[in-house]
């Protein structure tokens, strides 16, 4: 099995590769984008609450560091939810200068935050957990979106 | 582990790199305006007053600006490494550098050594006042990729080149020349463009062309290799410079190979990238391409023809590569920070990046920015084509300034009005 910091490294170039698919098909046209878009906003909330609701409770609860690293990318993740909210009333209101002004301030936002956690967070995570690795790569596998 | 570059709070204040890419356009216009107002044939060589004067205008004032303003921003988000006292030393070193740049464009053009030893001061202290925590923000780095790699020879190339520019000026404070001041002189020029700056644009592009662009990452082979394989044939070139004038010539083959192949790949990977959307900042890393290929091959070219083109070569790498690369950063970097400041503090109601910037003054100010470039190349054959040149690059400028400003405003204005802070993201 793989460790959390490769599992949920792969996990991130998966949601960019769905990122370029939406952009791709805005440009033809933002009708076509809309199901691509759900699909990447779906995946993110996915790859967000693995993280919060598992991965950083495991940090968190062995570390004892709860106003640390795992609150500074909660706060980031409240910003790229809101800027994809921003983005899918932007395909429903066909306002394809807003959506690529969107799409494009989320992906330097996601892509320096994914910077600092696979640079810094994930190989703390996996110094602090490694023990229990498996164990939280199985169970962010089966979790159920809420 | 260090942590701090993941906490807003101990990210650098918005100021820290704004002061610096606010002030780079100046130092340009004042750049055009000398130009404008300086003979051609002074112009023409590249040991004259008038040009080492331009010259510095351009690459203390418009890059090292905007490098060192680049870098405390960059280093907390790329590297996670925290720039100690960074209020202070950006505040202070911004003062210094832009007096003491100042104070050596009058000291120069006026022969006047107090000037010069005021410069000579303010110069080297507002340097290592920037310089000595940047360089100790990278050793703290636990992390070691490329990027940072490149950062840390940058920062090297740096230092040698300040000290090189501290001997050259204090030799107009004594009156002075050694006999090595036109090689060092040689040296310290080309260690700053492939350098400080070169080596930098390459390590940043590993980052930003797929962050920004979406495009294709580069291969670990180039990422791991390039970073030490430019600085040796740097310091290979220099070497033979000092000592073995017959066998520059290889190292320089050397240099430009690399730069050239990374001119390739820059144009390679922005074809190839899959965001879609083509702006003023992807026409600003084409054109940088152009420039240094055209560039790279006419310095070689230049050593068969006893170097009566280098002040082209300059024009070239100097103007088409490095500013091309460095004024379409400012309109990605700018507008970001802000968004990304107002949105840490809560304003989510805010305009996108793309919206910050009004996209036809940013068209105009590319399309004025590459013909003055043409010009000023032609303008060796056609003298009257420096001064319509020249203009063409001053309005530029100005244009670049409004536009960075009009985006600092936005900033501004949001922090002044205080729209209602937007729960809705929240809920």
């Amino acid at each position: 099995m793989s460790t959390i910091k490769e599992y949920m490294t792969q996990d991130h170039g998966r949601c960019d590769e769905l990122f370029a698919t939406m952009e791709e098909k805005a440009t033809k046209s933002l009708e076509s984008a809309k199901e691509a878009c759900q699909e990447f906003v779906s995946e993110t909330e996915r790859h967000f609450q693995m993280e919060e609701r598992i991965m950083f409770l495991e940090f968190e609860t062995k570390t004892g560091m709860t106003q640390g690293p795992t609150a500074m990318m909660r706060h980031e993740h409240v910003q790229m939810r809101s800027l994809m909210k921003q983005m899918l009333e932007a395909i429903d209101a066909g306002n394809k200068d807003k959506f690529f002004g969107l799409s494009e301030t989320l992906m330097i936002l996601i892509q320096q935050h994914n910077m600092k956690e696979e640079q810094m967070l994930y190989t703390m995570v996996q110094q602090h957990l490694s023990a229990d690795s498996d164990r939280i790569v199985s169970m962010m596998e089966s979790m159920i979106v809420e | 582990m260090d942590f701090n570059g993941l906490s807003i709070d101990q990210a650098p204040p918005i100021s820290a790199p704004l002061r610096f890419f606010l002030t780079a356009p100046l130092f340009a216009i004042f750049a055009g305006f000398l130009i404008f107002f300086s003979d051609a044939s002074a112009l023409m060589s590249r040991y004259s007053l008038e040009s080492i004067v331009v010259t510095h205008a351009i690459t203390i004032g418009f890059f090292g600006f905007i490098m060192l303003g680049a870098l405390t921003q960059m280093l907390p988000v790329l590297a996670g490494a925290k720039i100690p006292k960074v209020k202070f030393a950006t505040t202070y070193s911004h003062l210094l550098l832009s007096f003491g740049a100042l104070f050596m464009f009058l000291g120069l053009l006026q022969n006047n050594a107090l000037f010069t030893s005021i410069a000579f001061v303010a110069l080297g202290s507002g340097f290592m006042m920037i310089l000595i925590p940047i360089a100790l923000a990278i050793k703290g780095v636990s992390n070691f990729t490329a990027t940072v790699k490149s950062m840390a020879n940058s920062i090297a190339f740096a230092f040698l080149i300040v000290f090189m520019g501290l001997f050259l000026l204090y030799s107009y404070i004594s009156g002075n020349m050694s006999e090595l001041h036109a090689t060092i002189a040689n040296i310290h020029s080309v260690l700053a463009i492939f350098g400080f700056a070169g080596i930098l644009i390459i390590g940043v592009s590993f980052q930003v062309l797929p962050m920004f662009y979406v495009a294709p990452k580069f291969k670990n082979f180039c990422k791991r290799r390039v970073i030490w394989l430019i600085p040796a044939g740097l310091l290979l070139w220099s070497a033979l410079n000092i000592f073995d004038e017959t066998y520059a010539l290889l190292a320089k083959f050397w240099i430009t190979l690399f730069f050239w192949a990374f001119a390739t790949t820059v144009w390679k990977k922005l074809s190839a990238r899959r965001r879609p959307i083509s702006d003023v900042t992807v026409w600003y890393w084409r054109s940088a391409s152009i420039f240094l290929t055209l560039g790279a091959f006419l310095w070689i070219f230049d050593e068969y023809f006893k170097h009566e083109y280098i002040v082209m070569v300059a024009i070239l790498i100097g103007g088409g590569f490095i500013m091309s690369i460095m004024t379409g950063m400012l309109y990605k970097i700018v507008p970001f920070l802000v968004w990304f400041h107002l949105n840490a503090m809560g304003y989510m109601s805010i305009p996108t990046m793309n919206e910050m910037i009004n996209k036809k003054l940013a068209a105009l100010q590319f399309i004025l920015f590459i013909a003055s470039l043409i010009g000023f190349v032609f303008a060796f054959y056609m003298p009257l084509l420096l001064e319509i040149s020249a203009v063409c690059f001053i309005l530029s400028m100005a244009i670049l300034e409004y536009n960075i400003i009009s985006v600092a405003l936005v900033y501004m204005k949001t922090k002044k009005t205080k729209p209602e802070f937007d729960m809705s993201a929240f809920k």
